[in-house]
């Protein structure tokens, strides 16, 4: 017979324990991806409220599976160790192009890791050799890759200085890809400071260029922006026929992780129409896309958050609820974090929809989470933000005041100008 | 009948022979080449059986696919076909519903097998959903008039006059919140407020001042005064859900508070009277608790002055058709639908589930298939897939059906890890083996 096990410890409880070491990370990841509901608390009436911080967790599993955890750390650095060596042999042969490309492998590498911090480590060095060759090219890359990662990181104004540059080095290198490539992280960072005419002109540079060089993916991806952006200035007739264009070329290009992203945008406007039917099909078929694509959690929870979205808007809310219990899920096994503040926001929102004073709980495990995250404060936002308008959904005008003026703070201090004036619209409305 | 078939380039090979065998069978079948595509047939068009050609990660092809279908028209059932099936793909394909699953090469007795199987799905009788006489209580109602629950009736009559402290004790979601708002509604503190707290949903480090209040500044967060949930209860009702979720330190305060019947708001210096009628629940044994040292025995003789225990699903006999006939008619309204009737498969599927959720499990299954259903009955195909997963088990299958010993020990165990909720120490237990075993057997079986 076996012996009788104990209760697994609570996550919150767990994490309590483990400093707050970069070594001790992928521990962390490995603990949190094994928790599980305690199978008493699913059915209970604390059932639905159950975040990350109540799971629970076997130290005896945790033990067992200690061997996976380690062997995909070493496989990490050894392949991180493999990209440094390579770099190393092609010094040796005086190749130095190689030199940077071995570099740039390093640190996406680590991007794909989710280590961003690490990640702008090895551009950096991949940018400091480059300046020395003759070739631009390598230069142009390297910035590239500073520049999409400081997009990643929420920092526009630098990310639109690397691709500045990039640009110019390409374009004086005739490297058309790269040029259309700057293009768009150039629209992307005017984008997000709400400078839409720029972000316009960029793009539609990009698409000249990508016209001419015939890059089917290129077209796709720039004709999406454009639909974005139309979208943003309520161009809604322009960003459909963008956005039409989008799916055309990237399907003919067989790129079905872009298609997922493109039909999650399409799927968004057909909301902003009132077709929710519509809305409803593109997620799906997002969904579907993401499946034949390598798998990206990122893409997935994003698709997942936007279908819960979807049914709590449309009043589906036993929908939505499952929706984001699996959407959770995803973002547990997948060790996301970011994702994870996504979902509880959701879920603390589905809960002011229906008056339920307890949702708080959803929104005190988000803001938790977010101390966690790096930028926090670009997470943080718009949980504050939503928990303001879940505490004057209940009435709490004091406490809802408090949360948007936070919001508002923290969106003025990133540059999140449309954010931003949404909290103060918000608050405007607290006021009247 | 509509098949669609779904094989990519790889796969492409089972089409020639899925068509000839469709065509002797007069079906209308087509193609398409891969999920997303599928998906937009899907969306636009009605079928009835999804044929996929699953790839080399079966299991997470599955769970893709589950998602698919979740938007497709008409609820089509999936059969899916690997080239690699083994213990574990049949129960979790059985788990999510799927009507069945195929080895490769496909062999075309299988095939219609499968189909067979879906058109007996589509035979079902409707049967007029029964009169149930409910006893309402604000948003929410008794119903049920097992023996069981007509103790439980009795009890809540002669006590709820009295205001004592009850302690209601039950499984989750038997309805211990319901009875309390009954026994409130009853009782000397109904023209008050019922206020209810779960103890167990709210994190420890913010439960004391939601019992209890705070003052602004208490602690990093406390923007506002906050009136906690004891002084918004005056003159009414305090019902304290999963209490046996407390910490000792806090069970000290409720204690005290129950006592003398008055609280200090976190941060404050001033004492507060409060009166309130006090009901406790827990899906716990708090005598248990008691000798593990981890709930107050002095606290559980302040809030047992009565108890109530309360029955699960499986305990009420056909209660659950009484049940199931209130909450259809509870959220036709709701989603303005016009249900009059329930299959007679449906009622087997519902009958058959072992309600671990109890009747919470039920509300919610009902919920689901209401939203779902597109006529005046309610049948198989609107229950969720974890239901419809157990169709298989119900027993009118040919003899060839009958599974081998090994299979019949495999479905058990992954059912008791799906009930211990993967935990194999207390899924050991449950199988009175070592978890050494255990784990060999799981291995063994790839679950």
């Amino acid at each position: 017979m076996s012996a009788p096990s104990r209760p697994p410890v609570r996550v919150d409880n767990a994490l309590g324990l483990l400093p707050d070491l970069e070594a001790m990370a992928p521990l962390r990841a490995l603990l949190v991806s094994i928790s599980r509901p305690d199978e008493r608390a699913l059915w209970s009436s604390s059932g639905p409220y159950l975040t990350l911080g109540k799971r629970g967790v076997q130290p005896e599993e945790l033990a067992t599976r200690l061997a996976e955890a380690v062997r995909q750390v070493t496989e990490h650095l050894q392949v991180l160790y493999q990209a440094y060596v390579e770099a190393l042999e092609a010094q040796q042969r005086g190749e130095g192009g190689e030199v940077v490309a071995a570099l740039l492998r390093g640190g996406r590498l680590e991007e794909v890791a989710g280590r961003l911090l690490q990640a702008r480590a090895w551009y950096d060095v991949a940018l400091r050799v480059s300046e020395a060759l003759p070739s631009r090219r390598p230069e142009a890359e390297s910035l590239g890759a500073l520049g999409q990662l400081s997009l990643a990181l929420g920092q526009y104004g630098e990310g639109a200085r690397h691709f500045q540059r990039s640009l110019a080095l390409a374009e004086a290198e005739f490297d058309q890809a790269r040029a259309i490539a700057a293009c768009e992280g150039l629209g992307q960072a005017t984008l997000a400071g709400a400078e839409w005419q720029g972000a316009q002109a960029w793009f539609a540079r990009g698409l000249r260029l990508a016209e001419a060089s015939g890059d089917r993916r290129f077209l796709g991806r720039l004709e999406w922006r454009l639909g974005v952006l139309a979208r943003r200035q309520g161009d809604l007739g322009g960003a459909v026929e963008h956005l039409r264009k989008a799916r055309d070329w990237l399907e003919a290009a067989d790129a079905p992780d872009e298609m997922a992203r493109v039909l999650g945008v399409q799927g968004e406007l057909d909301l902003t129409l009132g077709r929710h039917v519509a809305a409803a099909v593109a997620y799906r078929e997002a969904l579907a896309w993401a499946q034949r694509a390598p798998r990206d959690v990122a893409v997935e929870l994003s698709i997942r958050l936007r279908i819960a979205d979807l049914q709590l808007e449309t009043g589906r809310l036993l929908e939505a609820e499952e929706e984001m219990r699996r959407t959770e899920q995803v973002a547990i096994a997948g060790n996301r974090p970011a994702g994870l503040v996504q979902v509880y926001t959701l879920m603390g929102k589905l809960r002011g929809r229906q008056h339920d004073e307890t949702g708080f709980v959803f929104f005190e495990q988000a803001l938790e989470l977010c101390r966690t995250l790096e930028p926090s404060a670009a997470a943080e936002a718009p949980v504050c933000l939503e928990y303001g308008l879940f505490q004057e959904r209940l009435g709490h005008r004091e406490e809802a005041r408090a949360y948007l003026e936070r919001a508002q703070q923290l969106f003025a201090a990133q540059g999140e100008t449309v954010e931003r004036a949404r909290a103060e619209a918000e608050l405007r409305t607290l006021s009247a | 009948m509509r098949v669609l078939v779904v094989a990519g380039d790889t796969a492409a090979g089972v089409l020639p022979n899925l068509r000839q065998w469709a065509s002797d069978a007069a079906l209308e079948l087509e193609a398409a080449p891969d999920l997303p595509r599928a998906v937009r047939r899907l969306a636009t068009e009605r079928w009835d059986i999804v044929v996929a050609v699953l790839g080399e990660h079966t299991d997470d092809d599955l769970s893709w696919w589950a998602d698919a279908l979740r938007g497709a028209m008409g609820a089509p059932r999936l059969v899916g076909a690997t080239a690699n099936p083994s213990m574990g793909t049949v129960l979790r394909a059985e788990k999510l519903g799927v009507l069945d699953l195929l080895a490769l090469p496909l062999r075309k007795e299988a095939f219609l097998g499968a189909l067979r199987r879906a058109r007996s799905v589509d035979a079902e009788a409707a049967i007029p959903l029964p009169a149930v006489e409910q006893h309402a209580v604000g948003p929410y109602a008794l119903v049920g008039q097992s023996p069981a629950m007509l103790e439980v009736y009795k009890l809540m009559a002669r006590l709820a006059p009295s205001g004592a402290t009850v302690l209601i004790q039950g499984e989750s979601g038997t309805g211990k919140e319901v009875v309390a708002r009954a026994i409130h509604q009853g009782g000397p503190h109904a023209t008050g407020r019922f206020v209810a707290v779960n103890c167990a949903a709210i994190p420890e480090n913010l439960l004391e001042s939601e019992l209890f209040g705070h003052e602004k500044g208490a602690f990093t967060g406390a923007v506002t005064r906050k009136i906690g949930r004891f002084e918004q209860a005056g003159g009414g009702t305090l019902f304290l859900d999963e209490v046996a979720d407390m910490s000792l330190a806090l069970q000290a305060k409720i204690l005290r508070a129950v006592q003398e019947r008055e609280i200090e708001r976190v941060g404050g210096a001033e004492t507060i009277a409060v009166d309130v009628g006090l009901i406790a629940a827990t899906n716990r044994d708090l005598k248990e608790a008691i000798g593990q040292g981890r709930f107050r025995e002095d606290l559980y003789y302040r809030l047992a002055v009565v108890t109530i225990r309360l029955p699960t699903l499986a305990e009420r006999g056909d209660d659950l058709v009484l049940l199931a006939a209130f909450f259809v008619r509870q959220f036709a309204e709701r989603y303005g639908k016009h249900i009059h009737a329930i299959s007679d498969r449906a009622l087997d599927l519902l009958r058959d589930h072992p309600w671990v959720g109890n009747v919470r499990e039920l509300r919610n299954v009902i919920e689901r298939a209401v939203i779902v259903a597109t006529d005046d009955t309610l049948r198989a195909e609107h229950l969720p897939d974890e239901l419809r997963g157990e169709e298989a088990k119900l027993g009118d299958g040919p003899p060839h059906q009958l599974v081998t010993l090994a299979e019949l020990e495999a479905r058990h165990i992954a059912r008791v890890l799906a009930h211990s909720n993967g935990q194999i120490g207390v899924a050991a237990e449950i199988l009175g083996i070592h978890r050494n075993t255990l784990t060999r057997k799981m291995k063994e079986y790839g679950l």
